[in-house]
């Protein structure tokens, strides 16, 4: 196994030195040259809408839409797209980061931005108005705002709570897609920016505490209407559209639309020291890693645990009415659940524990997806374990049932032991399909490790070292446990050695 | 004297779908009994012995173990079971214990005896039939002869108060069966009620007092062995008999 390691990352690295090329300049120049072009944006947002009118038409213009607005930067950089159409605030955080990108003296109109409120949470929103004219009022905001939007380095928090506080009436919970500096990102391993402070400070008001959910931009307006979150804030522009669905506060900034460019300058190749270095050492974002690696582990952990007792059950219940016809009505429900659960994508099933089931209660996600993951494997190893038990021979139910062994007695001492011997390797494999599958765990915003990787590719706008260290990551996982596997079955066979022919 | 009868068969018919392979059947096995059962394959011989302890359910009928109609609904089968032992043609040992282990575990987890009980006794009928060195063997180590000895340690260590043999030696190499229908003679003579399906005519002849004759879903003939052996009554039988001579 060290050799298998030491190859691979050999490899790695020799991939590394090989990477690095630079593409041209975009051919984008006004809004009128956008026709016929690749277009980037984030899913869900204003620039997503401006986009659409151009896809489809005779030109063939194309919309690649992103879940973060930093993916959409990467893919312009690497040439995937011709241009990014995204929030001014966020685009120059965007090009200061990244020399090789410009922003087109093109302006869209001017939005709005605001707060959103479930509809019919009209006292929350009263509240929530209030506080946000206070701060107005008292020049709070435009501290926070100031302090973001600067030529330099923003270091440390703009807004620091009152001393004091009691925190008396609760939580208060905010969704947000942490990509979108300076409004809401990632420093330092917590999500700071203009839109964390400000709704620090609304919290502070309402005597709460302020709690922060990171997931995808177009989970957020979902999230506030089903209860997940009491607020949405993330740069959020007041349109037609999703003032159907939800409320929006008064505004607290405005904004407007720009394109981004390649501009045709080399960007900054950075050494292999230096990649590194952002992508592990800068900010400690290595503990993205170990926070994400750590979740990754209890989640997979858990739902193998939780997916081995469903699968028992459900095995021995199945094989039960298969042998003796017995237990029907727990069959026939079984076999639902069988049906439903491998019928449908475990990310969907995911969404629907998280968003659906688990709606209006305060639950641990590391708990959602264990379980969710967990009744997802249970299905697969039923299945695996039924097919071992109708698999053993005839005989050994008859031997074990005409010494006067009950059903249940026979199950636990001879069949379920062979059974899970015999279905050893089979089970294996669907716990390595069950490790890799918690990476969609990041759909519920939960920092597993594939969402780590993701943090710090969104910081960094390196690709390449981020998914390389995820993937490796992984592979160890599934070594140790595939190690581990075989020398379980190594020991379970040592009875099956024959002397005699 | 009135012999006490363990097992009653009234009226037992079995069938597969609308394949009838046992009709009408009726009989009493006494204790001390030690009956042969002879017939052409696929005569519902096997078939009939296990439906003596339930892993065939009969189509209508009923079979009395002592006085309980095992057939009934509410017949506790699992406690009926204990006492009537069955060694199968191929063994059914449980390749996940020890031998000790495929020994004890019924005395012990029916609750008929303690560990160290059912150990003692176990390694008592290990010593008897000659294989306690392979107490803590798995089964898959040893050979067929002795797997089959084995499995009638086994059936034995329940203290069953009859004994069915499904064909115990039809699966054995030729030099192995001597070994096994030497321990089912040394059990008879202990009397031991018995009751064997096999193909062992010399077995049956001198060891069993009845012969059961399965033909065409019937007991066609029954008698001592020299009244089946020797004076055959019907052709079906005697035809049986010259073809396996």
């Amino acid at each position: 196994m060290k050799k298998k390691l030491g190859l691979i990352i050999t490899l790695l690295v020799l991939t590394l030195v090989g990477c690095g090329s630079n593409v041209g300049a975009s051919d984008v120049h006004s809004v009128d040259d956008l026709e016929g072009k690749k277009i980037g944006v984030q899913i869900g947002t204003v620039g997503d809408t401006y986009a659409s009118d151009y896809e489809g038409d005779e030109a063939g213009t194309v919309v690649e839409r992103y879940s973060k607005g930093n993916d959409a930067i990467s893919s312009l950089k690497n040439g995937k797209v011709d241009c990014v159409i995204i929030d001014e605030q966020p685009a120059k955080e965007f090009i200061k980061r990244n020399s090789d990108l410009s922003i087109l003296d093109e302006e869209f109109t001017l939005e709005e931005y605001a707060i959103v409120i479930a509809k019919g949470n009209d006292s929350l929103e009263e509240d929530v108005n209030k506080a946000l004219a206070e701060l107005i009022a008292d020049g709070t905001l435009d501290m926070i705002i100031d302090h973001y939007i600067t030529d330099g380095e923003v270091e440390g928090l703009a807004y620091t709570s009152p001393e004091g506080l009691d925190y008396a009436n609760g939580e208060l919970v905010m969704a947000t897609n942490a990509a979108f500096p300076p409004y809401e990102y990632y420093a330092n391993n917590s999500i700071v920016g203009i839109d964390a402070e400000m709704a620090r400070a609304i919290a502070d008001k309402l005597n709460k505490k302020l709690v922060i959910e990171d997931m995808e931009f177009d989970s957020i307006i979902t999230a506030v209407q089903g209860g997940k979150a009491d607020l949405g804030v993330a740069g959020m522009t007041i349109t037609e559209d999703r003032l159907k669905n939800i409320n929006f506060s008064d505004p607290y900034t405005t904004s407007k639309q720009v394109i981004i460019v390649r501009n045709g300058e080399s960007g900054a190749v950075a050494s292999i020291k230096d990649s590194i270095y952002q992508c592990f050492i800068e900010d400690n974002r290595y503990q993205y890693l170990v926070q994400g690696l750590w979740n990754t582990i209890l989640i997979s952990l858990i739902a193998v645990l939780i997916g081995v007792v469903i699968g028992f059950f459900v095995a021995v219940v199945r094989a039960t009415h298969d042998k003796t016809g017995n237990l029907k009505l727990l069959n026939a429900l079984c076999h639902v659940y069988l049906t439903i659960i491998r019928g449908t994508p475990a990310m969907i099933q995911l969404l629907i524990i998280y968003y659906v089931i688990f709606a209006s209660t305060n639950i641990s996600k590391v708990a959602v997806a264990a379980l969710a993951f967990g009744i997802n494997s249970g299905a697969y190893v039923a299945e695996i374990l039924r097919g071992g038990i109708m698999s053993l021979d005839q005989g050994q139910f008859e031997g074990a049932r005409s010494l006067g062994l009950t059903h249940g007695q026979t199950m636990r001492y001879i069949i379920l032991p062979q059974t899970f011997k015999n279905t050893l390797p089979a089970l294996a494999n669907e716990f390595i399909v069950l490790i890799k599958e918690t990476a969609i765990s990041g759909y519920i915003g939960l920092q597993d490790l594939t969402m780590a990787g993701n943090i710090i590719r969104s910081n960094t706008y390196q690709a390449f070292l981020p998914l390389i260290t995820v993937a490796v990551v992984y592979l160890i996982i599934v070594m140790f446990l595939s190690a581990g596997v075989q020398k379980l079955e190594k020991n379970l066979k040592k009875n099956e050695r024959h002397v005699y022919d | 004297m009135t012999k006490e009868c363990i097992i009653k068969v009234e009226n037992m018919t079995k069938s597969f779908g609308t394949d009838v392979v046992l009709k009408d059947i009726n009989t009493e096995i006494y204790k001390g009994d030690i009956i042969a059962i002879i017939g052409p394959s696929g005569c519902g011989k096997s078939t009939f012995i296990r439906t003596l302890n339930l892993l065939e359910q009969p189509t209508a009928g009923a079979i009395y173990v002592h006085d309980v109609d095992i057939t009934h609904k509410k017949a506790d089968i699992n406690k009926i079971r204990q006492k009537v032992g069955m060694v199968f043609q191929h063994f059914n040992l449980f390749p996940n214990l020890t031998i000790l282990d495929n020994i004890t575990l019924a005395p012990v987890k029916t609750g008929q005896m303690s560990q160290e009980e059912a150990e003692k006794k176990a390694m008592e009928l290990l010593e008897r039939v000659g294989l306690i060195d392979k107490a803590r063997a798995y089964p898959d180590t040893l050979s067929g002869g002795q797997k089959q000895r084995i499995a009638i340690v086994r059936a034995l260590a329940m203290n069953p108060e009859i004994l069915l043999f499904d064909e115990p030696t039809s699966a054995l190499d030729p030099e192995m069966v001597g070994e096994v229908l030497s321990l089912m003679k040394d059990l008879a003579k202990d009397g031991m009620t018995m009751v064997v399906v096999t193909h062992e005519m010399g077995f049956a002849r001198e060891v069993a007092n009845r012969v059961m004759f399965f033909d065409e879903q019937i007991i066609k003939e029954e008698g001592t062995p020299e009244e089946v052996f020797d004076n055959p009554k019907s052709e079906r039988l005697q035809n049986f008999l010259s073809c396996i001579k």
